[in-house]
């Protein structure tokens, strides 16, 4: 008797895949942003789709190349693009133009109470509600990160050698300090509670700021780069790839400085490439190098699901929409995965 | 590096400004039709370029907190080499063109530290074009020239029209005494075969038995203890693995600043396979290659290039691990 992989593989689906939508557009998902209850997928082709319950939309050609980085300001998409454009794009697929640097990349792009923000470079831009004419933020290096604060008073801007932490104070002008630790400094981000600044380094490690007295230290003993990680909802945990399982660092009471991370889940010698948290819960989305995604609760980890099985391209993108009800999940190999979350009976 | 088909060829550019790198980069562009290339440039380089995919960046180097002291990176490499591994096309090969005055070192580091860059890309080959009537002036006044030579697995001698004979003699000898190893390429307007240039796996551990340096005869009487030069040193006797280990880490670790390459073949006792290295500074790529070849002397054979070289003890020190 001889062995039908086909069929092997359709009995190895897990119930999201069965009752999901699979779709394969052999184009590397670069990001993925959920605006409402749909979510919208930037490509290595410079395209964006976005996906509801309903359907998938064309491909909208936002860029020339690649879509580097994706936010979202309110219900439209933002999109910075190797063409060096950076775009304001309508769930409708209406593009608008913010900015465009020519030669020079778009790297990251977000929005602040209605300022639109994008770094090219070693400038942040910001273009304040309503002007045509975007704030300059200058800085040494070029940028690895930048983030707002919940409140959007503060905008941390990542680079080498540290840190750089503009505050607005109440006469709205941007004063900046330095947060110093030596070496390369990627992305970065607030901690939702505002108290703590973390950022993933060059080297295989993070680093964080307590930045209520400035005490900072470094989470290490990852074996490769920490390219994705996040903050579970509450602040509790910070959910970390770059191991061969998420390692979840303590970020409660003093954070983590002399505890032990909680690690899970272990697929054997498989990287954990891409980490997400559940919207207002402490569990977290694993995807790994092989394809696989796995939803496991931090704090009671005998409940870990698998919601997608290998397909052997790494986990790029995973994003689940503003209602809970759907997950989406991308792959370097242009494989989405999308799904209902909860079963008929309300059962995952 | 590991080999893996996926690897897009990195190909870097060195040279100083005016010796023609724009000239070479124009005319693979063109000749190359048909074939995707990504090219990296410097705000400060040389203008013109004549490619759909020209990324613009700062050459930025970073040290690394890794216990290497002299380990730098290009930071801007790793970020664009990264983005551009997110393409779905994928690309027949990309160009980095450094600015005149860039040591070649960090970039080629960048390839040994950084594991997604070193997953997705490989470094090709260090292409150095040099102005055959500057280039003696240039080795004197500054160390840049003499470090884009060091490096270089192909030095693209331009502009030989505007030298004399005894003028062009004096010029490659000069590189042969930095980088014997080194294949130099004659040419008026950069017009060497770009089969001589481009795909040639230059940093492919397999390629290191292929050595075969040109050797000059020694004369290291009037060298300034600053100078580039190279060494090289065989041994017919089998070495001592444990011993060729520490002597050789050893002498990376305190002297891997003033080392800008190495590369060799080594013969160990009781090992029936070859084994192959080569470094950049402190940093080296090792392996265990195949079986010695039948009917073929087995012997160890390992090149340096760098400066105070003559300081080093290195003959000493590489007979001492002569197998007992």
């Amino acid at each position: 008797m001889k062995a039908d992989p086909k069929k092997f593989q359709e009995l190895n689906k897990t119930k999201f895949e069965q009752r999901g939508k699979i779709f394969n557009f052999g184009i590397p998902i670069t990001n993925a942003v959920s605006i409402g209850n749909s979510i919208a997928v930037g490509f290595g082709d410079g395209t964006v789709r976005i996906f509801n319950s309903e359907k998938s939309s064309d491909p909208i050609k936002a860029h020339k190349n690649i879509v580097l980085c994706m936010s979202k300001d309110g219900d439209h998409i933002l999109t910075g693009g190797d063409d060096g454009r950076f775009l304001k794009i309508s769930l409708d697929g209406e593009i608008n133009e913010i900015g465009n640097f020519g030669s020079r990349w778009v790297d990251h792009v977000t929005a602040n109470n209605g300022s639109l923000v994008c770094t090219s470079g070693k400038i942040v831009y910001l273009w304040a509600p309503d002007k045509k004419v975007p704030k300059l933020f200058e800085h040494e290096s070029t940028i690895g990160g930048v983030a707002f604060d919940i409140k959007g008073r503060r905008m941390a801007v990542s680079r080498y050698g540290g840190v750089t932490l503009w505050k607005k104070d109440y006469s709205n002008k941007w004063k900046s300090s330095d947060l110093i630790w030596k070496g390369s400094h990627n992305k970065v981000i607030f901690s939702p509670d505002g108290k703590y600044l973390v950022t993933s380094m060059q080297e295989n490690r993070l680093h964080f700021w307590r930045l209520k007295d400035k005490f900072s230290a470094g989470m290490s003993g990852y074996g490769t780069k920490v390219n994705s990680f996040a903050f579970a909802h509450d602040s509790k945990y910070l959910a970390t790839s770059g191991a061969e399982y998420t390692v979840c660092w303590p970020f409660d009471g003093d954070g983590p400085e002399g505890r032990e991370p909680i690690c899970f889940p272990y697929l054997g010698k498989k990287l954990v490439k891409c980490v997400e948290p559940f919207p207002n819960e402490n569990a977290i989305f694993t995807g790994f190098s092989d394809g696989s995604v796995f939803l496991s609760q931090i704090e009671n980890l005998d409940n870990t699901i698998i919601i997608r099985s290998s397909t052997s391209s790494e986990v790029s993108a995973i994003a689940v929409t503003n209602d809970c009800s759907n997950l989406l999940i991308g792959d370097m190999g242009g494989n989405i995965l999308w799904t209902s979350i909860w079963d008929d009976e309300g059962n995952n | 590096m590991l080999e893996n088909s996926n690897q897009v060829p990195v190909t870097v550019l060195t040279g100083f400004l005016g010796a023609g790198k724009t000239t070479l980069l124009n005319r693979i562009l063109t000749e190359q039709h048909g074939k995707k290339y990504a090219v990296i440039v410097n705000e400060f380089g040389e203008q013109g370029i004549d490619n759909d995919l020209v990324v613009d960046a700062d050459e930025e180097v970073f040290e690394m907190n890794n216990g290497c002291i002299c380990c730098t990176v290009r930071g801007d490499l790793i970020r664009i080499l990264s983005g551009l591994m997110k393409r779905a096309d994928k690309l027949d090969a990309i160009i980095v063109e450094t600015t005149g005055l860039a040591d070649p070192a960090p970039v080629a580091q960048t390839f040994f530290v950084d594991q997604d860059v070193a997953d997705r890309t490989k470094l090709d080959a260090i292409v150095t074009v040099a102005d055959a009537v500057h280039l003696s002036t240039q080795l004197t006044d500054h160390h840049e020239a003499e470090e884009q030579i060091a490096f270089a697995d192909v030095v693209l001698l331009n502009k030989i029209d505007l030298v004399d004979e005894s003028g062009l003699k004096v010029v490659k000898e000069r590189i042969k005494k930095i980088n014997p190893f080194a294949k130099v390429i004659h040419t008026t307007k950069c017009s060497a075969p770009l089969n001589e240039i481009l795909d040639l796996d230059a940093f492919n551990l397999k390629r290191v038995l292929e050595v075969e340096p040109d050797f000059l005869t020694s004369d290291h009487d009037h060298e300034h203890d600053d100078d580039v030069t190279s060494l090289s040193f065989v041994s017919e006797a089998p070495l001592d693995m444990e011993k060729f280990q520490e002597w050789f880490s050893k002498l990376l670790q305190t002297k891997g600043q003033d080392i800008l390459r190495s590369k060799g073949i080594l013969d160990f006792k009781g090992e029936s396979d070859r084994y192959v290295f080569q470094g950049v500074h402190m940093l080296m790529d090792a392996s265990k290659m195949d079986k010695w070849p039948d009917g073929k002397e087995r012997s160890s054979r390992i090149v340096f290039i760098g400066r105070n070289l003559e300081s080093m003890n290195l003959k000493e020190g590489f007979e001492n691990c002569k197998s007992a």
